[in-house]
């Protein structure tokens, strides 16, 4: 299975049928991707506004207006609270998940499909599903608290200043982790059974099998995982807006959601744009970052 | 049988063929609006059924647009050349959509209209700048303060004698309170609604300027602050929730008891007695209060329609359509989609039997003239000077005053410290 | 003596393991238990301040009213529509596209792997502006196809990827061996790689057509008629503002999320099977 297919890029007798298939492909990134992305850059240097009416070219002045706004860096700070916590529930609750589903027991074919169900659902329904539990008034989850007594009075989960970030941290874990159990079980099952049983012989327990054996050989899938999971998750919009609309107060605000608040509550097209590109060389950065730091993971690992 | 059987699909094809080439002439109206609820559309589709069935050759449509995204759509459709003929709006809307260039004045067709049905002028004035008018007005909309004279009498409070003042209205909201009632909801969300709340609380303060006469931001005043300061006790006193409600809450709140005061607009008419189970005779309603030496008033919309078209033969549709829709009659029951909420902005509707004679109207008749009456001390931002300022759309399309009210709110800010906040934010939105 | 300690020991590990396999289980499902059973009560038991688990009293009225109040049959047809062509265009773009970069060599095939990795890294709210613009020069704002195009978009970057290893782990002989006997690049991709890789390409297929499912943020932009409108969007007019009726939400809830869960349950077997194929190397 780990049979490795060399890059080759020089010209061959596949050149041309190769690139034949790739045209399609590319054009549409091309228009779809490459063209906005210049776009973006442009307007991130004008003074263009949403009406369109305006658009001299400012130098970098959007730029500096941005990194001298407080609320651009708290909207940057909220981005780093939303993925770093993002990525560690999910590691976490996913690993475990992974775990107890690869365990032998009736109806495990059903539990490890099924189990993604919070992640078919579309988002508009995982916002009603969590505003409706969480509910102030009406929410089944304040009227079990207060039935044993955890609270006295209800808790406005997604209306507190304090708590907003953590429950739509929750919400989107609990629409991703079963996604990420899912992958990771695929991965613990290729792992030799040979490997426990020689460390069981030589006296290894269950937490120094887990160190020694299972991590190691998870952590190309797990590296894998955290490039595209991170770059995924600090990209969500929707479950944030469709549940905060990045309130209350700016609780929620991340930066996607703080583009499109600068563009399309306030009009201003050009700095939305200049933080979209201050986003994106970030995880340029983050992705090259990535490339160097982790071992196991080479570029060519991922694409080819 | 056969032989019938293939008549009727002969003939049913040639009245098919017949009615495409008459309806293909057809002149299509589309409409924008933001009246969201399915029974406010399903009313005004009867009145639009009524006018395409007599009148073949124009067809006119309706759309539904959510106000948290009015401004991004009518924009990118104007752009794209998918505008609506007719828009629905609020002053400080149309200060905003108005600088695309495409909402086309519409002096001539008011002065018609104005001549049958003579419009109110305070309805006409916050669309009239520029030498031109740039909507025709639809409705007024006017913040009042409900009260439950039901709960009020359980508190042991004279229901026929609701709190006028500020200092009344909080000894009321204890009183209640002593007696296991919460006594109000004031909304603090980001949404247009807390806006509108607040505003009606700055008016009857006496901080409604937002902008001095030369249009610069005064908005932080020892004013404003007091009024901030008092929207915080009221806050104080208000349910779990308020952080994120938008027009629904506060009724359904009102009508199932948890609060025995609301300040809110005529929606609360027409669903109290089924919703909250007692006669609608408890249902009562004042001014909003004001403290001794502020002033009576509160936030007053009149809603309009712009229209986007150059085109001849739709404008004709147009003017047909809105000739039909101002008749007393049909916008009598055109105000029946929601009735109390919308006031007549014409002196032939405000007159009219199909107005005042809608059932909810008619049972609630006192309370609607009260409304009426309250219309007169109404005030909007940004429309409080000679000359309208048009960077009001700015700062009501960010909700700037609801964001201040969260700050204090949901951060903790003072009162002075949101509003400086507030200030600058205007600065920034106008600069 | 032990061999008992130990028999007991691994009773209460197997008891364990199913108490949690069932605390996983009402982790994901409680909730949609919760939606649905909001979704048949009457409203007055819907906002009872002591919640009944099962309904007291069944009732259909949110769905008669929703279905009333909406075009509930168009949104599903704008959807499925949708959701139809943004699945068959990204199956064919990213088997093409990867068997290109898996299988085939040519200059400045790496240039073309970072670009597609940039889709990954491209924030979706920056293209959303400037994609106004393309396809407000197209003619395609208000046009189901705008959200066909955009969709492929969001898919097929990860589709090659997921197509990787079935593309990767397939032998280099057999090419040579068509190759040999004659076979053209076309005959060979299309009569082997093809069927070889099917499985993966269903995975594509099927994540593409659940993420078009869901998408909202530029459905909700570029879309301006009702009878345009996607599912999600379509439903979202009733969780705005006005709104406050639990049981209309809650339905809605419920008939947005059917379509996807009735798809799932034909060919989850094989998206699960084709995702973990294809993660892992």
């Amino acid at each position: 299975m780990q049979l490795k297919i060399k890059i080759k890029s020089g010209w061959n007798n596949t050149s041309l049928f190769g690139i034949v298939l790739i045209a399609p492909l590319l054009l549409w990134i091309v228009v779809m991707i490459v063209y906005p992305l210049i776009s973006s850059i442009w307007m991130s240097l004008t003074d263009v506004d949403f009406l369109g009416i305006n658009s001299n070219f400012v130098g970098i002045s959007n730029y500096i207006e941005l990194i001298t706004d407080v609320e651009f860096w708290t909207a940057m700070g909220k981005s780093m609270i939303w993925t770093i916590g993002n990525a560690l529930l999910q590691l976490i609750l996913g690993f475990t998940t992974a775990l107890i589903i690869n365990q032998q027991f009736k109806g495990k074919s059903f539990v490890r499909i099924w189990i993604i169900l919070s992640w078919i659902i579309p988002t508009i329904v995982l916002a009603i599903i969590w505003r409706w539990i969480l509910n102030s008034s009406f929410g089944i989850l304040n009227y079990i608290l207060q039935l044993f007594n955890f609270v006295e009075q209800p808790i406005d989960f997604l209306g507190s200043f304090q708590l907003a970030m953590p429950t739509v941290i929750f919400i989107n874990t609990w629409r991703w982790f079963p996604f990420l159990a899912i992958i990771i079980l695929a991965a613990l099952q290729t792992i030799p059974v040979e490997q426990y049983n020689a460390a069981s012989i030589d006296g290894a327990n269950s937490f120094q099998k887990f160190i020694y054996i299972t991590f190691p050989m998870m952590r190309p899938t797990l590296s894998v995982l955290g490039l595209i999971g991170t770059l995924w998750s600090i990209n969500i919009f929707d479950v944030i807006y469709m549940l905060t609309r990045g309130g209350p107060a700016g609780a929620t605000e991340t930066i996607p959601v703080f583009v499109y608040q600068k563009a399309f509550q306030e009009y201003a097209m050009n700095k939305a744009s200049a933080a979209a590109v201050i986003l994106f060389l970030f995880l340029s950065v983050f992705v090259v970052f990535y490339f160097k730091i982790e071992p196991t993971f080479r570029e060519d690992n991922f694409l080819n | 049988m056969k032989k019938v059987g293939s008549i009727l699909l002969v003939m049913g094809f040639l009245v098919g063929v017949v009615s495409f080439a008459v309806f293909g002439q057809q002149v299509e109206i589309k409409i924008w609006h933001m009246e969201q609820p399915p029974h406010r559309v399903k009313v005004f589709q009867e009145v639009i059924d009524q006018f395409n069935q007599n009148n073949p050759d124009i067809f006119v449509k309706q759309q539904v647009l959510d106000w948290m995204n009015a401004y991004q759509k009518t924009i990118a459709a104007i752009q794209a050349r998918q505008a609506p003929e007719i828009l629905f709006t609020l002053p400080d809307f149309t200060t905003v959509i108005k600088q695309t260039g495409a909402v086309q004045p519409v002096d001539e067709l008011f002065m018609e209209l104005d001549q049958k049905y003579d419009f109110i002028e305070a309805a006409v004035k916050p669309y009239a700048y520029d030498g031109h008018i740039w909507a025709i007005p639809t409705y007024g909309m006017i913040h009042m303060m409900w009260y439950r004279k039901d709960l009020f009498a359980q508190a042991g409070l004279d229901p026929d004698n609701p709190p006028r003042t500020w200092e009344q209205l909080l000894t009321t909201i204890e009183q209640l309170e002593e007696n296991g009632i919460t006594g109000i909801g004031v909304p603090a969300s980001y949404h247009m609604y807390t806006d509108q709340a607040i505003y009606s609380f700055m008016i009857a303060g006496g901080s409604h300027q937002i902008f001095n006469e030369n249009g610069e931001i005064v908005f932080d005043n020892p004013k404003t602050v007091r009024t901030f300061e008092f929207y915080q006790q009221l806050v104080d006193h208000s349910p779990q929730g308020i952080t994120g409600w938008s027009w629904a809450e506060p009724q359904l709140a009102f009508n199932n008891g948890t609060i025995a005061i609301a300040i809110e607009k005529g929606q609360f008419l027409s669903p109290f007695e089924e919703e909250s189970g007692v006669d609608g005779s408890n249902l009562g309603v004042a001014p909003v209060p004001y403290p001794a030496d502020g002033q009576r008033g509160s936030i007053y919309y009149p809603n309009g329609m712009m229209i986007l078209t150059t085109d001849q033969a739709k404008l004709a549709a147009v003017k047909k359509f809105l000739n039909y829709l101002y008749e007393p009659e049909v916008n009598g029951k055109w105000f029946s989609m929601e009735p109390g909420l919308f006031l007549p902005v014409t002196n032939a509707t405000l007159n009219s039997e199909s107005f005042w004679s809608n059932p909810i109207v008619a049972q609630y008749q006192d309370l609607v003239k009260l409304m009426i009456e309250q219309s007169e001390y109404g005030r909007l931002f940004g429309f409080n000077h000679q000359s309208v300022n048009q960077n009001i759309g700015k700062i009501a399309g960010q909700y700037i005053l609801a964001q201040t009210v969260q700050e204090m709110v949901v951060k903790g800010l003072s009162p002075e410290e949101a509003i400086k906040w507030g200030e600058e934010k205007m600065k920034e939105a106008i600069k | 003596m032990s061999f008992i300690k130990r028999k007991s020991k691994s009773k209460k590990r197997a008891v364990l393991k199913y108490v949690l396999i069932l605390l996983l289980l009402g982790v994901i499902i409680l909730p949609f238990y919760w939606i649905f059973i909001s979704s048949v009560k009457p409203t007055d038991e819907l906002i009872r301040a002591i919640p009944t688990f099962v309904p007291e009293k069944w009732t259909v009225n949110h769905y008669s009213n929703l279905f009333a109040a909406s075009d509930y049959g168009q949104y599903l047809w704008n959807s499925f529509y949708v959701a139809f062509w943004t699945m068959l265009i990204t199956v064919i773009l990213a088997s093409l596209g990867g068997y290109s970069i898996y299988r085939c060599s040519y200059p400045g095939k790496n240039l073309i792997s970072k670009l597609i990795l940039v889709a990954y890294i491209f924030p979706q709210v920056l293209i959303l502006i400037p994609l106004y613009k393309v396809m407000s020069s197209f003619s395609l704002i208000n046009n189901l196809w705008s959200l066909i195009i955009i969709n492929v978009t969001i898919c097929a970057p990860f589709g090659v990827w997921l197509l990787k290893t079935f593309f990767g782990t397939i032998p280099m002989a057999i090419e040579e061996a068509a190759a040999i006997d004659g076979a053209s690049q076309f005959k060979t991709l299309y009569k082997i790689f093809i069927p070889l890789a099917a499985p993966g390409m269903a995975t594509v297929a099927i994540y593409a057509f659940l993420t078009s499912w869901t998408e909202f943020l530029f459905a909700n932009t570029f879309i301006l008629d009702e009878e345009l409108k996607t599912l999600p969007v379509g439903l979202a007019r009733f969780i705005t503002q006005y709104n406050v009726d639990w049981g209309l939400l809650t339905a809605g809830a419920m008939v947005t999320a059917i379509p996807p869960l009735v798809f799932f349950a034909f060919v989850g077997k094989n998206f699960v099977k084709g995702l973990t194929t294809g993660a892992i190397k």
